[in-house]
């Protein structure tokens, strides 16, 4: 019995899930297409070269799949050992709690607390050193894009900037 | 004659005190993103797209060019100095560089390699500057058939060229094209894929797309290692490199250049290839290969003007064609479309002084470069001590206000941080993301030309075999399609895939 044949289908194998991510896509993409009307291929409508992407996604992760099910791939896990994969996601958390105070607080409400936030939890900035960059930065950029650039940031509904 | 008048045309626009200025800028923050790991002249290049509009498009243009080819030139400092690569095309350039500065002789592999850039970029230049107007008088009877077949071979070569799964690639690739068609229909004015959102009735923007999945993606990818950094520590001195030097660097040098030019101007090329093939050839001509990876000056030599000789290659499809053919290139057509402005066969002729302008500013910018390269080297080592968990904030800091200032709009630093977070879970699952922009910036063109060419031909499929160009391009990316599945071609292709991930 050669290797190939001992591969058993696993359902942590990321090779695996990233075909069936690509496939549900080219599902979408193909269905947006019909929607949008095909026309003819001496007229093509909206959704000509949707559709046929669409086909190409499909045929493409499909291939994706039947090779994460013969020859195996690595698992979730695997791709994160020996990393701090804690950083990215406090980093991520971080950006998404900016995007949702952006609007309701303002550039340099939600922007300073980023920073001191981005300083303080990957690598510790010390805080000496991490207050001063997260208020001068975000000042200063304030400062240049509204006073030199004239571009107004969003002042949120305190209308601070 | 000709070209000398366009030439003199060309330094009265680049010679200009805001263009001056605006090169100078360009050079500066090139070399600056080149010599920092961890950002790249795509991440600069995407941050700074906002900026263009401020002021003419040769302005922008011109400083836009000069991130890119910088960045050529900085990214060798880190490689040498460091042992990492300040952006992926210096990866070659750790590997004889870094050994050259364990030894002492960090001064002659930094000189070199300035030379060599300099040396490349200027020939470089030339060639584009004879090229690209006889290219641009052929390319003027393209019609929408050997346009489509271009891109689909520039996308074709790209994903050949990108590492791992090609089948990841073409997937990414075809992502890129939808993508790309988000908005309104340019003939039929139906919304498409907008979701009833008003602001994606215009499409997603190329900032927040491009600033997401390599700026963003990028210092994610960072976070999760401790970034060490190795300086040699020593005084760099004797930056001019000896008759012995100069000796053993010559071939390579020139061979590089040529190699990397030819390289450069191919759809899905680029410096990153360009310099690994140039060690690859270097290695193969020598007659004591055993020295590469010992600290071998060819192996610098080589690489560095190889990449300086494929950025200004790469102009070349961009100015005459408006194909870009790679990433970087794309974000300048972006910076074109964005002052309404379309390159290709036409500007030349339509618009001198932007093109010659461009080409006459690289010259100056090449200048500049040897200046900040060989003089202010000691800046630059400093600079390289600045620490990553202090410089990452400042990154997602500038990316943040530049997405806004794009199109004032908030809305666009939403599509930036989740194009950031699908570009972070994309590098981790094998995915890379470069297929995907170019698509998304080819998507557009490719979908308007395929149309207009079945309109055209009432529907005739053999439309786009019975014209020569076309069908040369059609082949091509067909053996490119099938080559991975031949064992033989599958290896050769591993061998050249692009590192992405640099």
């Amino acid at each position: 019995m050669n290797d190939q044949s001992n591969v058993k289908i696993r359902l942590n194998n990321s090779e695996l899930w990233g075909g069936l991510i690509g496939l549900a896509l080219g599902g979408f993409v193909i269905w947006s297409g019909l929607k949008l009307k095909l026309g003819t291929i001496n007229d093509p409508g909206s959704g000509f070269v949707l559709f046929y992407t669409g086909i190409l996604m499909c045929l493409f992760a499909t291939s994706i799949i039947i090779a994460a099910m013969t020859e195996g791939g690595p698992t979730f896990g695997s791709r994160w050992v020996n990393t701090r994969w804690t950083k990215p996601l406090l980093v991520i958390v971080c950006l998404v709690a900016f995007s949702f105070a952006l609007n309701p607080l303002g550039f340099l409400l939600s922007a300073i607390p980023l920073m001191l936030l981005l300083l303080r939890v990957v690598d510790p900035v010390r805080w000496s050193l991490a207050i001063p960059i997260a208020l001068l930065v975000p000042l200063g950029m304030w400062w240049i894009l509204k006073r030199l650039l004239l571009i107004q940031l969003p002042s949120g509904i305190f209308e601070i900037g | 004659m000709d070209t000398l008048v366009n030439v003199a045309h060309g330094l009265g626009v680049a010679l200009q005190p805001v263009n001056l200025i605006y090169c100078f800028i360009g050079v500066f923050i090139g070399t600056l993103v080149g010599v920092l790991p961890g950002i790249g002249p795509i991440s600069a290049m995407s941050l700074l797209l906002p900026i263009t509009l401020s002021g003419t498009p040769e302005s922008g243009i011109i400083m836009m060019a000069g991130i890119y080819y910088g960045s050529m030139y900085g990214g060798s400092t880190t490689s040498i100095l460091v042992n990492i690569p300040g952006e992926a095309a210096s990866v070659v350039t750790c590997i004889d560089g870094h050994q050259m500065a364990k030894q002492g002789r960090a001064g002659p592999a930094l000189g070199i390699s300035a030379f060599g850039s300099f040396f490349a970029g200027t020939f470089a230049l030339i060639a584009l500057m004879l090229v690209a107007p006889k290219l641009a008088s052929v390319a003027i009877a393209f019609g929408p058939a050997e346009y489509f077949s271009l891109m689909v071979l520039g996308l074709v070569v790209l994903t050949f060229l990108t590492q791992g799964s090609m089948a990841k690639a073409l997937l990414m690739a075809c992502i890129g094209v939808v993508l790309g068609v988000v908005g309104l229909d340019s003939i039929t004015a139906q919304p498409r894929l907008t979701f009833g959102r008003i602001e994606l009735i215009d499409g997603i923007g190329l900032v927040p797309v491009v600033m997401g999945l390599f700026g963003v993606a990028e210092v994610l990818l960072n976070t999760e290692q401790v970034i060490k950094r190795d300086v040699i520590n020593t005084k760099i001195t004797h930056l001019l490199p000896s008759r012995e030097d100069w000796k053993a660097s010559a071939g390579p040098m020139s061979r590089g250049t040529v190699l990397g030019f030819f390289l450069g101007t191919l759809p899905g090329g680029g410096a990153v290839i360009s310099s690994f093939a140039s060690y690859a050839l270097e290695k193969r001509l020598s007659k004591t290969p055993e020295r590469f990876g010992h600290g071998a000056i060819e192996g610098v030599a080589g690489p560095e003007a190889a990449n300086n000789a494929a950025a200004g290659g790469a102009f070349i499809p961009l100015m005459t064609l408006g194909i870009p053919p790679n990433v970087v290139m794309a974000l300048l057509l972006g910076a074109f479309v964005i002052h309404g402005l379309q390159p290709g066969p036409l500007m030349i002729t339509q618009n001198p002084g932007l093109f010659w302008g461009i080409v006459a500013s690289m010259y100056i910018g090449n200048l500049m470069l040897l200046v900040l390269n060989l003089p202010m080297i000691g800046m630059w080592v400093q600079l390289l001590k600045l620490p990553y968990n202090i410089l990452f904030p400042l990154i997602i800091l500038f990316t943040i206000i530049g997405v806004y200032c794009s199109s004032n709009n908030v809305f666009d630093v939403y599509v930036m941080i989740a194009f950031g977070v699908i570009g972070y879970f994309m590098r981790k699952l094998g995915y890379e993301p470069a297929p995907l922009v170019l698509a998304f910036v080819l998507g557009p063109m490719l979908e308007n030309n395929l149309r207009k060419s079945l309109i055209l031909s009432q529907g005739d499929l053999m439309t786009f075999v019975q014209r020569p160009i076309s069908a040369i391009c059609l082949a091509f990316a067909f053996v490119l399609l099938v080559a991975p599945l031949l064992p033989a071609l599958r290896k050769k292709r591993e061998l050249v895939a692009l590192d992405e991930e640099v």
